[in-house]
C-alpha cells in the first residue's frame, strides 16, 4: 500500500513540516511506502483552464511539469494527504497549485453526487483523502471553512474524506499522535 | 471612490469572469466611481506586476474579486495573492480598511458550491482588516461566454443583479442580499445545463479525436 504526501507548507510556515512529519512517521507503519512531494520546491504551472486535459488528451494535462508525475502517483496510491497551513479556511498557494491540476483524474461529463451535479469519476479507485491543516491558533471559522473545503473535495471524487487543523502543534511527537488518530478514523490500517 | 476589480481567471479577458467584472465595472463609473483592473494570473509572473497589483490594493477603496471555482476555491494565484497581500498588510501599522466583495461563477448547475469560496473571501477581509461588502455566485457558469445578453431571458437576473451591486458598492455599502438571491438563480433547469454541458464535452472530444482516454 502506498501513501502520497503532498506538502503545500510555505516559507518559514514552522507548524506544516512538524505536522508532515508527524504523518509520515504516522504512515510508515501502516504503508508499505511513503512518497513525499514538497510542493513549494517544484516547478507547477497554474492550471489555464484549457481542459486539454479532458478534451485533448484525456487523463493528462497538456502542460509538461512535475504535475504529471504526481497525478501519475496520485493514481497509483491508496492514500493522499493534503498537508498545508490553513489559509483563511483554504488551502495555501503552494498545495493549491496543485490541487488545480487535479482535474485530469476526472471525467468532464456530469453526475448526481448526494444531490448535486459532479463531474464522473475517470478511474474505478481514488486514493482515501485525508486532510491536515496547521494553525499557528485557535481559529474555530477558518477549521470550520477547512473541514468543509475538504469535504467538498471529496465529494468531487465520490468519497467521505477525513481532516483535522492542528493547531500551535510544533513537536512532531504530538503530531504523530494526532496523525495516529486521524488515521484510525480514516480506516487506514496496516 | 476607487474601485480595484482583481479578475483570477486564467483565461484573463476571455473569462467569464472578466466578462462579469466588467458589467460591474461599467455599473460603478455610471456611479461615479473610477475603477482600475488587473488580471491576477499575469500580474503574478512579474515582479513589476506584482508589486503594482499590490500597489492598487493599497490605493484601492473597494477591492473586488472575480474568479471561476477551482476545486471548491479560488484558483491557486488568486491564493497566492491573497497570502501576498497579507504579508503586506501585516508589515504596516494602519493599512486602511479598503472594502472587499467578490464574483464567484462555478461549472456547477447549483450556485451553492462557491460558499466555501465566498467564505474564504470573507475570512480573508476580515483577518486582513479589510470590510466585507458581500458577494455574487452563481452556478452554471459554463454558459456565460462573452456575452450576458445572449444568455437564456437575455440574462435579466445577472444584469439586474450586477446593476443593483454597482449602485450600493459606489455609494459605500455592501452587496444586496436581494442581488445575491437574483445572480445566484439557475439560468435554466438543471437537466438541461447537464444535458447541454454533456453534449458539448462529447462533441470537443470528438473534434479532437480524443476519445479514448490515455491512462
Amino acid at each position: 500500500m502506498r501513501a502520497l504526501v503532498l506538502d503545500g507548507s510555505r516559507e518559514g510556515d514552522s507548524f506544516t513540516p512538524v505536522a508532515v512529519l508527524g504523518m509520515t512517521s504516522a504512515l510508515a507503519g501502516r504503508v508499505d511506502d511513503v512518497l513525499l512531494f514538497k510542493l513549494r520546491e517544484l516547478a507547477i504551472a497554474p492550471c489555464t483552464g484549457c481542459f486539454g486535459c479532458w478534451t485533448r488528451t484525456p487523463g493528462e494535462c497538456v502542460v509538461e511539469d512535475s504535475a504529471r508525475d504526481i497525478l501519475r502517483s496520485y493514481v497509483g496510491s491508496e492514500i493522499v494527504v493534503y498537508a498545508t497551513p490553513v489559509t483563511f479556511g483554504g488551502y495555501s498557494s503552494q498545495l493549491k497549485k496543485m490541487l488545480d491540476r487535479f482535474i485530469p483524474v476526472l471525467d468532464p461529463r456530469f453526475t448526481t453526487v448526494g444531490g448535486e451535479v459532479h463531474h464522473l469519476l475517470r478511474y474505478r479507485r481514488y486514493p482515501k483523502t485525508i486532510g491536515l491543516g496547521t494553525l499557528p491558533s485557535p481559529d474555530p471559522e477558518a477549521e470550520r471553512l477547512f473541514a468543509g473545503l475538504v469535504a467538498r473535495n471529496g465529494l468531487n471524487i465520490h468519497q467521505n474524506v477525513e481532516s483535522i487543523v492542528l493547531v500551535g502543534v510544533a513537536d512532531a511527537e504530538s503530531a504523530r499522535r494526532s496523525a495516529e488518530n486521524l488515521l484510525d478514523r480514516a480506516g487506514v490500517t496496516s | 471612490m476607487n474601485a480595484l476589480i482583481l479578475t483570477g481567471s486564467p483565461k484573463g479577458r476571455k473569462s467569464a469572469s472578466f466578462t462579469l467584472a466588467s458589467k460591474l465595472a461599467e455599473g460603478l463609473r455610471e456611479n461615479g466611481a473610477s475603477v482600475n483592473d488587473e488580471l491576477v494570473h499575469p500580474g503574478l509572473r512579474t515582479e513589476d506586476g506584482t508589486r503594482r497589483m499590490l500597489d492598487a490594493v493599497d490605493a484601492a477603496d473597494l477591492v473586488v474579486f472575480a474568479f471561476p471555482l477551482y476545486v471548491d476555491s479560488l484558483p491557486a494565484p488568486l491564493t497566492r495573492l491573497l497570502e501576498l497581500v497579507a504579508e503586506r498588510r501585516s508589515g504596516v501599522a494602519s493599512p486602511g480598511a479598503p472594502r472587499l466583495a467578490a464574483i464567484v461563477q462555478c461549472g456547477f448547475p447549483e450556485s451553492h458550491q462557491c460558499d466555501t469560496a465566498v467564505g474564504i473571501c470573507r475570512l480573508f477581509a476580515e483577518r486582513t482588516g479589510m470590510r466585507w461588502a458581500g458577494a455574487l455566485a452563481m452556478g452554471m457558469g459554463g454558459s456565460i461566454g462573452g456575452d450576458i445578453g445572449r444568455l437564456p431571458g437575455g440574462g435579466k437576473n445577472i444584469l439586474d443583479a450586477l446593476n443593483m451591486a454597482a449602485e450600493s458598492l459606489a455609494k459605500g455599502d455592501a452587496i444586496p442580499a436581494e442581488a445575491t438571491t437574483l445572480f445566484a438563480r439557475p439560468l435554466m433547469p438543471r437537466w438541461m445545463y447537464t444535458m447541454f454541458g454533456n453534449l458539448g464535452w462529447r462533441m470537443q472530444m470528438r473534434k479532437n479525436k480524443a476519445r479514448r482516454p490515455l491512462t
